[in-house]
């Protein structure tokens, strides 16, 4: 299932291994599907028909003006899993864990459990994240130096690969809405938080700038187990094996 | 080389074509050493949708998302189309 039509958008969708379902959301700018197809998806399938996708603007989805706050994407998610009669696990990165949990806030019948990783809070706070933005918010010169690491000695080789992303970047950040709709997202409130009674488990690396969002988490969920891994905000990179190991016990 | 290691070779060259397109052959045709990443340099979203059509094309019996569950994230950055051969020949054999 490549290329389906989700809300009326091409969406690229792909599909690993057999089990309960697992639906598992990327970060934004950088992100594809790629980051969980390489990293835990894998692992994640030996037990689960895990389900990854592009959002929209991302990967092979279709192009998009805008939509990239949490309300609108989780329409998306909804769409990508309209096909699932089953309630199903969530696992989101960076901004496609504020989508998982915006999701479970909206259809708690549907989620099962819900694994975030490195969600910033308050949402406005993910722009610190893509620390290879400059300062003004608009692409840098140099921006292959600012990338993080791994994914700067993956594209750091030649001229291809980085002309590409080069690419992307510039429809996301200089012709689609997604830098201002990060921005006028709005805080969660607590009271919002406190209900959430989707068990759930927060993943944060101990060098991350979005620590203080996963220590707000746990204290305002009222079923979420918090662990810190080594590692920084990519930490499905940085701590590849630690991280699909934990979404492995807790989805088992 | 063995005429299925040859057979799969070009087959993976025609599949790296369509996803990518024919101008990753201006170096010269795809070879057992070419590196995915730092000669091709494909994108890891363009690998994935050559893992979806390698599927397609050999079937279940080419387990590749459990080939890749059982390799460090650099090894995946250094594979090369040799790797991914000798990986579906094994398969077969």
């Amino acid at each position: 299932m490549p290329i389906v039509a989700a809300a009326g958008r091409a969406t690229h969708v792909q599909e690993l291994g057999a089990g309960p379902a697992v639906v598992m959301i990327h970060g934004l700018l950088i992100g594809s599907l790629a980051s969980w197809y390489f990293t835990a998806a894998p692992q994640l399938a030996r037990g689960h028909r895990v389900r990854v996708y592009d959002l929209r603007g991302h990967g092979r989805s279709e192009r998009a003006a805008s939509g990239y706050d949490t309300r609108t994407l989780a329409g998306d998610l909804d769409a990508v899993t309209a096909d699932l009669r089953e309630p199903f696990d969530l696992v989101g990165h960076s901004w496609g864990g504020l989508v998982a949990l915006r999701y479970a806030i909206e259809h708690p019948a549907r989620v099962r459990r819900l694994a975030i990783v490195e969600a910033p809070l308050p949402p406005s706070s993910a722009l610190q994240m893509a620390s290879f933005l400059a300062d003004d918010g608009q692409l840098p010169a140099r921006l292959l130096d600012a990338l993080p690491a791994p994914l700067r000695e993956a594209v750091a080789s030649g001229r291809r690969q980085a002309e590409r992303l080069m690419k992307s970047l510039e429809l996301l950040v200089l012709e689609s809405s997604l830098l201002a709709d990060v921005r006028n997202e709005p805080d969660l409130a607590d009271a919002e938080l406190a209900r959430v009674g989707t068990p759930a488990l927060l993943l944060y690396g101990d060098s991350s700038a979005c620590a203080p969002g996963g220590e707000r988490l746990a204290r305002a969920l009222p079923a979420a187990r918090h662990v810190v891994l080594p590692g920084g905000h990519y930490l499905h990179l940085d701590a590849r094996d630690a991280l699909a190991r934990e979404l492995e016990e807790f989805l088992a | 080389m063995s005429v299925d290691r040859e057979d799969i070779l070009r087959t993976v060259e025609r599949l790296v074509v369509e996803v990518a397109g024919d101008e990753l052959l201006l170096a010269g045709p795809i070879t057992m050493t070419t590196s995915f990443n730092a000669d091709l340099e494909l994108e890891s979203i363009e690998f994935v949708a050559l893992a979806e059509k390698l599927q397609q094309h050999y079937g279940a019996g080419v387990d590749f998302v459990g080939w890749i569950s059982k390799k460090e994230l650099d090894q995946i950055i250094a594979l090369t189309v040799g790797e991914l051969v000798e990986f579906i020949a094994s398969c077969r054999s």
